[in-house]
């Protein structure tokens, strides 16, 4: 029997155009919100998880009322215990206080494991899985590409990868895994509506971070050819000083 | 200002990664002192320019990965101010874990840092930028390959602090590189091959090039479709995969449009080809009018060069 | 290339979170197991039978009817969910039409308590298909006339005649069939292996060819005296079945118009000549405004009635007019989107033709184009015009 936390964080489809108007990014031209990426594979792990060892899942989001489908999107594939994390100012909460809004509602929820993705979607930080893993005293193994209800996980190494185990309670951060992520059905979903949302404060500290702004990444310079191999290590220099890619 | 740098190693080696955390840190007017897990890469640490001490932080928590347990060691070892580390995964990892262990605020991947302490990182994977000023203590990790290099002829003093946490990960079975490739759906970097490529055979140089990048190769329709040994799963395009990674080199592929619809919106594109007029050239960022028998080889060394 | 879901007015941000829950479910089933395979299966000339299992998994069958093992879902979803289908292909939504809203919508409405029972649960998991039998070879438009009898013999009936153009016949498990007894039509259930029924495919298709289309033959076919559907007599059975299967296509039709427009956009955009994207020439943007204008309209359409028919304020005329527009133009727009590829448009690489040719099957069936028309004159003129004899 295992006791598993899901962080599931809402963010703008990883289609959709980030438009910067007065310093901010637009969110009201944002058509589709969807869960993070990597917080998907961590739900799915934690699903086959408990499948397969028995025991429950608490789906936990921190956003405003329209990050609730994403837990209704986890009720509809089974889950029951559904919680959002409500806070005024949820967009410009620091690390510390979102770790520590988000550690509340696990310790809350009873979990020995807390899964979620290696980053979101949105801010791309990182930070989240291992800063709850300390609060709470945990273990955290990050970018895990495979696990199993053993409690093995995978993590990649600087020569390959490897296979580790750790003693709950834990914080996994998920990777893409060779998982395929599982539908719901209609079913699921009628039952998705009746489930019920636990709303909570984040009841965190002030912030220690002042927000400045958000800008648009510096353009492109427009395309140029160069003739002749001689040109590469000048192309490779670009690659890495103006465009930042290797 | 008082700044403490966790040097990235990789083995018992440092990190390049770690003279350019030396060379932001010492842009803010600082001279750094550099932690170095269980004591590796202490010595050439120590020759970096502008470093002002070198601690070796040795415990039996450094023979493996624990990030809490390191975490712990260095925040023992580590005085207040501003913690430095690289954006890479333990980086990222470590970093964040000293952070949410003193109550301070974590900015990862920062690509542009200045007194204040005013930093910029990319969201929303590099479509918007954000910009934040922390006025007290922080934990912060660079994105590599953005900030200048500090250079070496440093001589700083170099001392160790024995410090350890507690290991909570047990590693039971190390993997070595699988020679699985990566599918072009996964990568961040893809490198794709066309009918110029003039033989499957020759697809071993892309190989052999995606593998010191970590990326996939890839390849176009008149490639799959002429040899079997170039399965459809490679294959971007209309009727192959969308792909959308930070950097696509397509090689000897001419840029049909249905092969443009599968990676025209690909972060930045390289095109080589001998064909001044390919298509191709039109969507790249940096085009190269050459044989890819003349300019791979080049490619190679020179990204062998800064990786 | 990334489906970008034409919806100019946002019209879908009035859908529930259980209605856009079930739109990505079956936006993400069709990417990824539809669009893959439906060349192979229109060359093949197959309806693949993973999709009748997924069908029912998903639980999508007999959408908005409730009760026996059905979801019990709104019309607006029901019309949701065949917009997503037809968006990967109109033989799909013609399958999912035929079975929920020909086959188990009058088991549903007309049939009694042991019919429901005995066939709804195994049609709405997808483990039996059904089949909707009205058109003859000699009665399309005007299926009053029919030929195909059925006659009380004490113990069982026997039916005699001939039905065409069946979608889902020879796959199917049981057939709801509208024959005459005594001069009037009723509705009767044929299972496969009824003595003297069986249901040869028609092959030669250009049209849904990824769609199963088949003739029914009676010849002193015998069936028990329970199989008829106790509950209705008369047009108005069948016409109610057609009347959601209709609405279903109104919003159908429009998954493939922008399918369509879609592969169209991002075609013109990237498609270079005279050293410009065509989509910076003022005639292409013009055909794009059109079909963007087009679908607008017919979501519009599509909506309203879709409100309409959760509300119990529709009639069937509102159906006949959405059905004929919306067909209408997504044929049109696909016309329009065939020429914009160039001779790319030609290729079954491109989802256009077969869209294209789809259309013309779904102009036809579920009462043409014109008999549309006719329904609506009648509605304005008070007139009918559908024969001479006024
Ligand atoms: C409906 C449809 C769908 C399609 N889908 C796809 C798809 O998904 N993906 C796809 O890729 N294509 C697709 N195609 C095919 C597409 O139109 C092109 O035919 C194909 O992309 C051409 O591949 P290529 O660039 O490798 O070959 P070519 O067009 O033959 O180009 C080869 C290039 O290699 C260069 N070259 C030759 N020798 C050398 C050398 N030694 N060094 C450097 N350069 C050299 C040449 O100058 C030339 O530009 C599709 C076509 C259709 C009609
Ligand atoms: C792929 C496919 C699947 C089908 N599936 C089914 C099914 O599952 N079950 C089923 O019962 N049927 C099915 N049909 C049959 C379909 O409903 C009929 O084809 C349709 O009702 C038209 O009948 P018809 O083809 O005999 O054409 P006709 O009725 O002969 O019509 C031919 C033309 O004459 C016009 N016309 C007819 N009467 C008038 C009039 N009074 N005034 C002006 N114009 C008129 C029509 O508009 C049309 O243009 C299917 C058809 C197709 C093509």
């Amino acid at each position: 029997m295992v006791e598993i936390a899901v962080l599931l964080k809402q963010v703008p489809d990883t289609n959709a155009k980030i438009v910067v108007v007065n310093g901010r990014v637009d969110e009201s031209a944002i058509a589709s919100w969807v869960t993070s990426p990597y917080d998907e594979y961590a739900f799915e792990a934690a699903l086959q998880h408990t499948e397969a060892a028995g025991g429950s899942i608490t789906a936990i989001t921190l956003g405003p009322a329209r990050a609730d489908k994403v837990l209704k999107d986890a009720a509809a594939l089974g889950v029951t215990k559904l919680v959002r994390i409500w806070q005024d100012d949820w967009q410009d909460l620091d690390s510390n206080q979102v770790q520590s809004a988000l550690a509340n509602a696990v310790t809350a929820a009873g979990a020995d494991l807390v899964y979620c993705g290696k980053q979101s979607a949105d801010r791309n930080q990182g930070s989240t899985g291992p800063g709850i893993a300390e609060i709470l005293g945990a273990a955290c193994i990050t970018e895990v590409s495979e696990s199993d209800s053993a409690g093995s996980y995978l993590r990649p190494t600087a020569s390959g990868s490897e296979r580790v185990t750790v003693s709950s309670p834990a914080v996994v951060t998920f990777t893409k895994t060779q998982n395929e992520l599982r539908r719901p059905n209609v079913r699921g979903i009628m039952m998705a509506k009746r489930a019920q949302i636990e709303v909570v404060g984040g009841d965190v500290s002030a912030s220690q971070v002042n927000f400045n702004g958000h800008s648009s990444p510096a353009q492109k310079p427009p395309g140029k050819t160069y003739e002749g191999s001689d040109s590469v290590p000048e192309v490779v220099g670009l690659l890495r000083d103006e465009a930042k890619v290797l | 200002m008082e700044i403490t740098i966790i040097a990235e190693t990789q083995g018992d080696n440092l990190h390049p990664v770690t003279s350019q955390l030396v060379g932001a840190a010492t842009s803010l007017g600082a001279s750094p002192t550099v932690l170095c897990a269980g004591g590796a890469g202490a010595d050439a640490a120590a020759g970096i320019a502008g470093v002002g001490k070198v601690l070796s932080v040795v415990g039996d928590c450094f023979s493996t990965f624990d990030g809490g347990a390191w975490a712990a060691a260095f925040d023992a070892a580590a005085g207040t101010g501003i913690i430095i580390g690289a954006a890479s995964a333990q980086g990222r990892d470590v970093v964040a874990r000293i952070a949410a262990r003193r109550s301070i605020p974590v900015v990862q991947d920062v690509v542009a840092i200045s007194q204040g302490l005013t930093m910029t990182h990319p969201i929303y994977s590099g479509k918007a930028m954000q910009e934040v000023t922390v006025g007290g203590d922080c934990a912060v990790t660079l994105r590599s390959n953005t900030f200048p290099p500090a250079g070496d002829g440093g001589s700083a003093e170099s001392a160790t602090v024995q410090q350890s946490g507690d290991v909570k990960i047990a590693v039971q079975e190390a993997i070595a590189k699988a020679s699985a490739r990566l599918d072009v759906s996964d990568a961040d970097i893809i490198i794709s091959g066309g009918r110029g490529m003039g033989s499957p055979d020759n697809f071993e140089h892309l190989y052999a090039l995606s593998d010191k990048l970590g990326a996939a190769v890839g390849a176009s329709r008149a490639a799959v479709d002429t040899w079997d040994e170039i399965p459809h799963s490679m294959q971007v395009g209309q009727t192959g995969k969308t792909v959308n990674p930070s950097l696509y080199i397509a090689v000897g592929i001419s840029g049909a449009i249905q092969h443009l619809a599968g990676m025209r919106t690909s972060k930045y594109i390289v095109a080589i080809n001998k064909d001044p007029e390919a298509p191709i050239f039109k969507v790249a960022d940096y085009g190269i009018v050459s044989t890819w028998e003349e300019a791979l080889p080049i490619l190679g060394d020179e990204i062998a060069k800064i990786l | 290339m990334v489906y970008e879901a034409l919806d100019f007015y946002d019209l879908d941000s009035q859908l529930t979170d259980e209605e856009i829950m079930v739109r990505d479910m079956v936006r993400g089933w069709v990417d990824a197991e539809v669009l893959p395979k439906i060349e192979k299966a229109c060359s093949e000339g197959v309806f693949p039978d993973e999709w009748r299992v997924a069908l029912g998994e998903m639980g999508v069958l007999g959408a908005p009817l409730e009760g026996y093992g059905c979801p019990g879902l709104s019309y607006v979803a029901y019309g949701v969910i065949c917009r997503e289908l037809e968006r990967g292909d109109s033989g799909l939504r013609s399958f999912a039409s035929v079975q929920g809203s020909l086959a188990m919508y009058p088991i549903w409405d007309f049939g009694s308590e042991e019919q429901k029972q005995k066939y709804l649960p195994g049609m709405a998991s997808g483990d039996l298909i059904g089949c909707f039998g009205l058109t003859e070879p000699d009665y399309g438009s005007n299926p009053g006339d029919m030929i195909t009898k059925a006659e009380d013999k004490g113990d069982h009936f026997l039916l005699n005649g001939a039905k065409m153009w069946i979608t889902n016949g020879t796959i199917s498990d049981l057939a709801v069939v509208w024959a005459k007894l005594d001069g009037v039509i009723r509705g009767f259930i044929v299972e496969t292996g009824d003595e003297g029924y069986s249901a040869p495919e028609m092959t030669g298709k250009y049209s849904l060819k990824a769609s199963v289309t088949s003739e029914l033959v009676f010849q002193d076919c015998k069936i028990p005296k329970d199989r008829i559907l106790p509950g209705v007599k008369g047009l108005k059975g069948p016409f109610s079945c057609l009347n959601n299967a209709r609405f279903g296509i109104s919003w159908g039709a429009l998954g493939a118009a922008q399918a369509c427009f879609s592969s169209a956009k991002e075609y013109s955009l990237s498609r270079i000549q005279f050293d410009h994207p065509i989509a910076s020439y003022q005639l292409v943007q013009n055909k794009l405004a059109w079909m963007l204008r087009e679908i607008t309209k017919g979501q519009l359409l599509a909506f309203e009635l879709g409100r309409k028919k959760d509300n119990g304020s529709w009639i069937p005329e509102h159906i006949s007019l959405a059905k004929m527009n919306n067909v209408d133009i997504a044929l049109e727009i696909a016309r329009e989107a065939r020429d914009i590829h160039g001779a790319n448009g030609i290729l079954d690489e491109y989802c256009i033709m077969r869209h294209m040719a789809n259309l013309e099957s779904v102009k036809t069936y579920e009462g043409t184009h014109d008999i549309h028309n006719l329904i609506l004159g009648r509605h304005i003129t008070g007139i009918q015009s559908f024969t001479r004899s006024l």
